[in-house]
């Protein structure tokens, strides 16, 4: 029987089966274009549209958890059909991922819909750290066993810092911060609008801007007075040609020898503190008044909410994941952080994996080979004679 | 003659609105809300009936053959639509009545920064020194205090 994994982020959805090398990257969500009347994209049918100007979102996540089941169905049609994956519900089990802390009524409506609209087999609901916990265990195996990895997930809507005991998390020191990657992108979006040109409405080039061009800082206040500096020496301004969609696909920095005149009726926005304050509020949500600690604080609030014997081994096992753990700098950042705040006979250890953002899914993959997998499954007959209350036993949520 | 001199200081003190503590916490939670936003403008398609009411070909073959299977399937969408219908507050709300101890939505939440708060001009961007008397914004120098007089102070209050 084949295993279909989903990482079901609010961002993007990873799905694949357990067979494939590498999962299939979705926007999880339903795009329209506003110079395409005819049609509305689902998913990855956004590659076909030619004008990525103005794109309107409709998205099923709001906050990070599940709200708008319309849009959801209607992506999950999509990925399950011969489009994307293939599914044959009859013969497949399903993995899915969802945050922590999940709202009860949210999970019930994931075992209906599962169950009752796909008739899956099985259906296995975990998170995405939990999956990287299990994964970074096994690959990190030939050190020893390890008794704590403390996982920083950083996606779309918010940020994760979960330590974990083995293979538990320790959910009374699980720590969320509101800032992810849709606060970032709309921050940008917002500061360049007011300061440069308006693109309010570009989310989807901004946020391939955000991407492009942004970085984490490891010497905040100096690359703040660096990026003060007019010519030459100011190392860090870069100039983003902004795509049009007739000539120029797809925008990109320009090299500074070409710096000078526009050509054409090219647009550009320069990026000069933008580059590095955005992520910052990763760091820092204080800065635009978002009450709540940074990344790097949370992480030492969590250790203080933990034993104190296992704080030296999460301090040595702290893994990053998520899209935002892709932006240059993040991983120095978080050890220069953590570094400077844990006491200095504890060793500190940050790594990221190769790809962070399909990290979770490769975990699942792992996983569903676990001999104690099929055993955390709940099967249609299962779920058909006792409902709700044996996902919630054997699931471990909430 | 004495009467015509007047103060300019004075006169437009008089006109300036100092906005308050209520005010100015309005418009930074205005702000926090903006950066939740899917989209900053409404729908462009709006007027449009996206593929709903407008016949395709292929439907109207399928109803022709069978109706009854296409009137079902008609149904069972539009329960599903209200069955899972639960805005992000309604959710919250749940969690609160239900009233569970131990670690909740709530409790994993991020507590308020130690740190002390670092200040950033709301025009340029750069470190800043100074606030606007009327508005609470931040401001970096003299030439950054006219663009934002002329731009956003007051402007956004309502």
């Amino acid at each position: 029987m084949a295993t279909l994994i989903l990482d079901n982020g609010a961002g993007t959805a990873k799905i694949g089966f357990s067979t494939d090398s590498e999962p299939k990257i979705i926007p999880n969500c339903i795009t329209k274009a506003k110079n395409v009347r005819t049609r509305i994209f689902v998913g990855d049918q956004i590659d076909e549209c030619k004008d990525l100007s103005s794109l309107y979102y409709l998205l099923p996540f709001q906050k990070g958890f599940i709200v708008n089941w319309e849009i959801e169905k209607q992506v999950w049609d999509h990925v399950f059909s011969k489009d994307v994956c293939q599914v044959d519900f009859n013969e497949t089990t399903v993995m899915i991922t969802e945050p922590f802390f999940n709202f009860p009524s949210v999970g019930e409506a994931i075992n209906e819909v599962i169950f009752e609209e796909y008739q899956f087999q099985a259906l296995h609901r975990t998170q995405a750290p939990t999956l990287t916990c299990y994964k970074h265990q096994t690959d990190k195996e030939t050190s020893g066993s390890l008794f704590g990895t403390l996982v920083v997930d950083s996606g779309y809507s918010f940020s994760h810092i979960v330590p974990f005991y083995k293979n538990k998390p320790v959910k009374e020191a699980i720590i969320r911060i509101n800032v992810g990657g849709k606060v970032l992108t709309n921050h940008l979006k917002e500061v360049i609008s007011y300061r440069q040109l308006m693109v309010m409405d570009e989310t989807y080039v901004i946020n391939q801007m955000k991407e492009d061009v942004c970085y984490v800082s490891t010497q905040f206040n100096k690359d703040m007075s660096i990026a003060r500096c007019k010519g030459p020496e100011n190392s860090i301004s870069q100039d983003y040609i902004l795509p049009d969609y007739t000539h120029i696909k797809r925008g990109y920095v320009r090299s500074r020898s070409e710096a000078g005149k526009l050509k054409g009726d090219e647009q550009m926005i320069r990026m000069t503190n933008e580059r590095f304050a955005i992520p910052e509020l990763l760091f820092h949500p204080n800065d635009v008044g978002i009450q709540e600690m940074g990344i790097s604080e949370s992480i030492m609030h969590s250790l203080s909410l933990v034993e104190k014997e296992l704080v030296p081994h999460l301090l040595n096992n702290i893994v990053l994941t998520g899209g935002n753990a892709l932006l240059p700098g993040f991983q120095s950042r978080v050890f220069m952080d953590v570094r400077s705040m844990a006491n200095d006979d504890m060793d500190v250890g940050v790594s990221t994996p190769k790809n962070p953002v399909t990290y979770a899914w490769h975990a699942g993959c792992d996983f569903s080979l676990d001999p104690t997998f099929p055993s955390l499954c709940v099967s249609r007959h299962e779920y058909e004679e006792y409902g709700h209350s044996v996902c919630t036993t054997k699931f471990n949520v909430s | 003659m004495a009467d015509k001199r007047e103060s300019v200081r004075i006169k437009d003190g008089q006109q300036m609105r100092v906005l308050d503590e209520a005010a100015r916490r309005r418009r930074q939670r205005k702000a926090l809300e903006a950066l939740e936003q899917d989209n900053f403008s409404e729908d462009p398609h709006a007027d449009l009936k996206m593929s709903k009411k407008a016949p395709k070909f292929e439907e109207v073959m399928d109803a022709s053959s069978s109706l009854a299977g296409l009137k079902k399937k008609r149904k069972s969408k539009g329960d599903f639509k209200l069955r899972y219908r639960k805005t992000f507050a309604a959710l919250l709300e749940e969690v609160h009545m239900q009233n569970k101890d131990g670690p909740s939505y709530i409790t994993a939440c991020a507590p308020p920064s130690q740190l002390p708060e670092r200040h950033f001009c709301s025009v340029c961007g750069f470190p800043s020194n100074y606030t606007c008397v009327v508005c609470g914004s931040r401001y970096c120098c003299v030439k950054c205090l006219g663009t934002h007089q002329d731009t956003r102070c007051l402007k956004w209050t309502a």
